[in-house]
């Protein structure tokens, strides 16, 4: 059996109780830290809090060599850990298909993520959210500081009137040098982000989400080139680029997010 | 009143000092001015020549000419008594009553330093190609020739130790005209075939006074127009050659070989404004219609500065010394000038013009000259050099690529950090080496032209840098190409969500050769690229879809509207040249293969189509269909010509087919066998002193780098395996690699 777990978002009390119980049963543990990680806790943490040993395993080690956590499926009772979801935007489901496909039998046990996160802090309405995406690092996935696909989605959602939830880089596991990226984080962070997105919507709304999950998240909205000039703190980041706003999206973005008035849209406008 | 009669200025006092002041005043006038080289097979007497013109300029004594080799500045040249590094000069003349400035170039002969001679050619307008008299046409000759032709140089003809005919041979005056004769028929032939594309003449004559004969040892020369100046002929100069010491002083007074070169100068070779119309067009592929293609086609010192470095040669105050043609504009300190390839500007510490090995500040320097520029930091030779950011000049290709590969090795830790520097200057000044830095082993690789290049180079960082370095033995260098078409293959992604379908052919010999010779690049107009790779063979559809190309290797995009391929291709091309660069078999450079993109599937969000997905992807697909396309090693092989005695002829050939050598053609040559055929390089290691033994010391011979070719299939596990060991490669090769 795998068992694919959700962590959630911040430390070893955000798993699910479900997802607790599988974690304890299990024969052998596995994680992999290098789609995102936890901000409350680390390893260690993570194993004397439920008394369990687990294997991190490096990108290499999932994607090119699999057949430790495959084996030992098969030869009992494995988890395989990453923090938030393991199936939203870390895409784990090529693993599972690769252990249905040898007749292991899996299962996933959900974990909150940043995506409901990103919706339940700022307000803005689930429904109302179009396709996502993840800024890069500038230099590092084609020519441009923002790859044209991300600014075509950006603009598609916008002109059909939808949110975008823009997930920020993580390069802890990456064949280049920090340096190179012209940041010394791995983090890319909210202002790193708004920077870059400013060149092609200086004045537009955007919403920053820091450390969503911890007790004490930061939300924030304000026009792109203003978000640039803060700074929000430990990581992780992410950023919202709304569409057209609903009344009580206004209000959520005006009293929760700290929105200046002057550039939310006023009454005769909705 | 001999003296009268001598149109070189002879300053006796302080007469650097004068000459310099009057290159100076003649550098504005470029109707005035001639920028040439002088060009031969190597020990034809061009650097003993080009010592007559300097001291027929005044410029070092005429006693030591002959002897004093004032052009090789190195001491390893002096004591080779070869020239390795092109060396510049600057000297005037009086022709027909007006004064010249000639900007004068000599260029080594030995065929491992032919990247110098390639671009000093770029920064001159005329060639003087120098033949030993009894030697006649030498391998050298032609590819001096080829090399002058190709950057639209003019060549004239200097028929070296004719006194050899003389006095040695005894030749009578009808053999004696006879061999010139030849020797000028051969060097025309040569010249006609390769001019056969342009609308001009350039075959030499006699009549015309491209063609001057002499002794550059014992300073006297003749040409028609000289003979009718003079009066002295053919028959004058045996009787007085014949008649010793006294009857050359005599000979060399009345007919001084400077006078007849420097009057063929200034008579034959183009000027500057005449020159840079139609050479500019053929070095420099920016907008015909610019202001810029305008000013450098006038000679306009008024215009933007445009500059071609040449030549990076290290000064131990003056620091990096670039020289090079100045096209246009006036340069001087203090510009800030953008130099190729590079981001900013450097500023211009000095300019100078070059007296002998010794360069002279001046204040400006206009165009049409030859100028020597400090400050240029970011400068390597072959940038271009200007005022305003410019499409850079066409790449000066050099023939041949590195062939032979040393390790260097610090042998104290400390030198480390010095001898890195030392390496990385060593390749800004020749581009012909290859520098490989390791700073994990410290074992940094070497490659160039051949054993002595490489052993020249290495002696430089001995003695001139004081580094204690160890050597490896030298290393040939391989190809890999594939050697028929592939099927489809799928690369796929560490984390599956990307695919890419790629096949590989080997490439047509012509296109691969344009390629090489940089009539096809990336760096021109797509339409140009399109047209030159269909002149070269290249079908239509296929030279519409060219993505990249990759040393000689060519990447075809042949899928249509993939969403996201256009911010991935980046990527793509990354793991191509990754994959390229090592090849599957045994990590050697790939070459000649033609790589079809067919499809491509690739993940929504840019975070799961990023480097580590990508890279590893395509370098994969990229081996597989190189391995399906029966990749083989390439091997590099050498032209042989060996002029022995007859008596050695067996011993001779047989030292080329014992080295897995090819005999082609053997023939009488005066009293000599001529043995021409080819030879892998790695088996021409140490030839020299083997051909030596064999023929004790009778034998002359002449090495070419001829390319590459497929080493025998008997050969091939061997060689491969022999290189993953060196490399630390594991033995086994892949499994699919079972047609070897």
């Amino acid at each position: 059996m795998l068992t694919f777990i959700g962590l959630g978002l911040y430390d070893e009390g955000s798993i699910t109780r479900e997802g607790e119980a599988a974690l304890q049963a299990a024969d052998r543990v596995f994680a992999e830290f290098y789609t995102s990680r936890l901000l409350g806790a680390d390893v260690d943490d993570l194993e004397a809090h439920h008394g369990i040993e687990i294997e991190v395993r490096d990108r290499a080690g999932v994607e090119q060599d699999p057949e430790p956590i495959l084996q030992a499926a098969e030869n009992g009772d494995a988890v395989f850990l990453t923090a938030g979801d393991t199936m939203i935007s870390t895409t784990h489901a090529d693993l599972r298909v690769r252990a249905a496909d040898r007749g292991i039998d899996t299962r996933v046990i959900h974990g909150v993520t940043a995506e409901t996160a990103a919706s339940g802090l700022t307000g803005l309405q689930n429904y109302r959210f179009g396709k996502a995406v993840t800024l890069p690092f500038p230099g590092l996935h084609g020519s441009g500081d923002v790859p044209p696909s991300v600014i075509e989605a950006i603009d598609a959602n916008r002109e059909r009137g939808l949110h975008t939830l823009v997930y920020l880089d993580i390069k802890v596991d990456s064949h280049r040098e920090l340096s190179a990226l012209d940041t010394d984080d791995p983090y890319m962070t909210a202002d790193h982000a708004a920077g870059l997105l400013a060149n092609d919507w200086e004045d537009e709304l955007a919403v920053v989400v820091a450390r969503a999950g911890s007790p004490e998240p930061v939300v924030a909205a304000d026009r792109l080139s203003a978000l640039a000039k803060q700074s929000f703190g430990d990581p992780l980041h992410l950023l919202v680029i709304p569409g057209e706003l609903h009344h009580v999206e206004v209000d959520a973005l005006e009293s929760l997010a700290g929105a200046p008035e002057s550039i939310l849209p006023t009454e005769s406008d909705r | 009143m001999l003296f009268t009669l001598l149109p070189v200025r002879v300053c006796i006092m302080g007469r650097r000092k004068k000459i310099v002041n009057e290159c100076e005043r003649l550098m504005d006038e470029p109707e005035n001015i001639r920028n040439i080289a002088i060009a031969a097979h190597v020990d034809h007497g061009k650097t003993t020549l080009t010592d007559n013109l300097l001291a027929g300029a005044g410029m070092i004594s005429d006693e030591t000419a002959g002897q004093q080799l004032a052009m090789d500045t190195e001491e390893d040249e002096q004591e080779r008594g070869i020239t390795i590094d092109a060396a510049n000069v600057s000297m005037t003349h009086e022709y027909e009553d007006t004064n010249h400035l000639i900007n004068l170039i000599d260029t080594p002969g030995h065929v491992d330093f032919g990247g110098d001679v390639t671009r000093a050619m770029r920064a001159v307008d005329g060639a003087l190609v120098v033949v030993d008299a009894v030697e006649g046409a030498m391998p050298q000759t032609e590819t001096v020739l080829r090399q002058a032709l190709r950057e639209g140089v003019k060549p004239a003809l200097f028929i070296n130790k004719v006194d050899r005919l003389i006095n040695e041979l005894q030749e009578g005056p009808e053999e004696m005209q006879k061999r010139l004769l030849s020797v000028i028929s051969d060097v025309n032939e040569l010249i006609r075939g390769m001019t056969e594309e342009e609308d001009y003449d350039w075959t030499v004559s006699v009549e015309d006074g491209t063609v001057g004969f002499g002794s550059a040892l014992y300073k006297w020369g003749v040409s028609m127009p000289s003979m009718e100046r003079t009066g002295i002929d053919f028959g004058d100069i045996m009787e007085l050659e014949r008649s010793g010491e006294e009857g050359r002083m005599e000979l060399q007074e009345r007919t001084p070989l400077s006078n007849v070169v420097l009057d063929m100068v200034a008579e034959h070779f183009p000027n500057p404004v005449d020159a840079q119309p139609r050479r500019i067009p053929t070095v420099w592929r920016g907008d015909a219609d610019s202001d810029l293609a305008e000013s450098m086609r006038m000679v306009d010192e008024d215009g933007e500065v445009v500059f071609m470095s040449t030549d990076i040669s290290m000064d131990p105050h003056a620091g990096e010394i670039a020289t090079g043609r100045l096209f246009s504009g006036t340069i001087e300190k203090g510009q800030n000038l953008y130099v190729s390839g590079t981001a900013g500007t450097n500023r211009v510490q000095s300019v100078g013009i070059f007296m002998g090995g010794e360069r002279e500040e001046v204040d400006s320097v206009p165009a049409g000259n030859i100028a020597a520029v400090t400050g240029l930091k970011d400068a390597i030779a072959g940038s271009t050099v200007s005022s305003v950011e410019m499409t850079p000049f066409e790449s000066i290709e050099h023939i041949s690529e590195p062939v032979i590969t040393k390790s260097v090795e610090a042998k104290t830790m400390d030198d480390l950090p010095k001898l890195i520097e030392v390496l990385q200057q060593v390749a800004k000044e020749d581009p012909t080496i290859q520098i490989e830095i390791n700073e994990d082993t410290g074992e940094h690789l070497i490659s160039g032209q051949g054993e002595l290049h490489l052993e020249v180079i290495t002696h430089r960082i001995r003695d001139n840098q004081g580094i204690d370095v160890h050597t490896g033995e030298p290393i040939v260098v391989f190809r890999e190409q594939p050697q028929e078409e592939s099927r489809e293959v799928e690369g796929v992604s560490p984390n599956r969500h990307n695919k890419f379908y790629i096949t590989a052919e080997p490439m047509d010999q012509d296109i691969v050769d344009a390629i090489h010779l940089g009539k096809a690049s990336m760096d021109m107009p797509e339409l140009e690229r399109r047209e030159a790779l269909q002149e070269a063979g290249m079908d239509k559809e296929t030279s519409q879809n060219v993505e990249h190309i990759f040393n000689t290797n060519v990447l075809i995009d042949e899928t249509k509207g993939i969403q996201h391929l256009n911010e991935t291709m980046e990527l793509v091309i990354e793991g191509l040249e990754d994959a390229l660069e090592d090849g599957p078999l045994a990590a050697e450079p790939v070459q000649g293969a033609l790589l079809r993109l067919h499809d491509a599937k690739l993940h929504e969000d840019t975070i799961h189509r990023g480097p580590a997905q990508v890279i590893p992807a395509v370098r994969d697909a990229v081996h597989r269909s190189l391995i399906d396309a029966k990749i083989k090693m390439l091997e590099p092989i050498q032209d042989v010509r060996i002029d022995v005695p007859s008596e050695y002829m067996g011993d001779a050939s047989g030292e080329i087919q014992g080295r897995r050598g090819r005999v082609d053609d053997m023939y009488q040559e005066g009293d000599l066998m001529v043995i021409e055929g080819i030879a892998p390089v790695e088996e021409m290691i140490g030839f020299s002193s083997d051909i030596r033994s064999a023929t004790e010391g009778r034998a002359s011979w002449n090495t070419e780098n001829a390319g590459f070719r497929v080493l025998v299939d008997s050969l091939q596990p061997e060689i491969i395996s022999e290189i993953r060991e060196r490399k630390g490669m594991k033995q086994e090769l892949p499994p699919s690699i079972d047609y070897i």
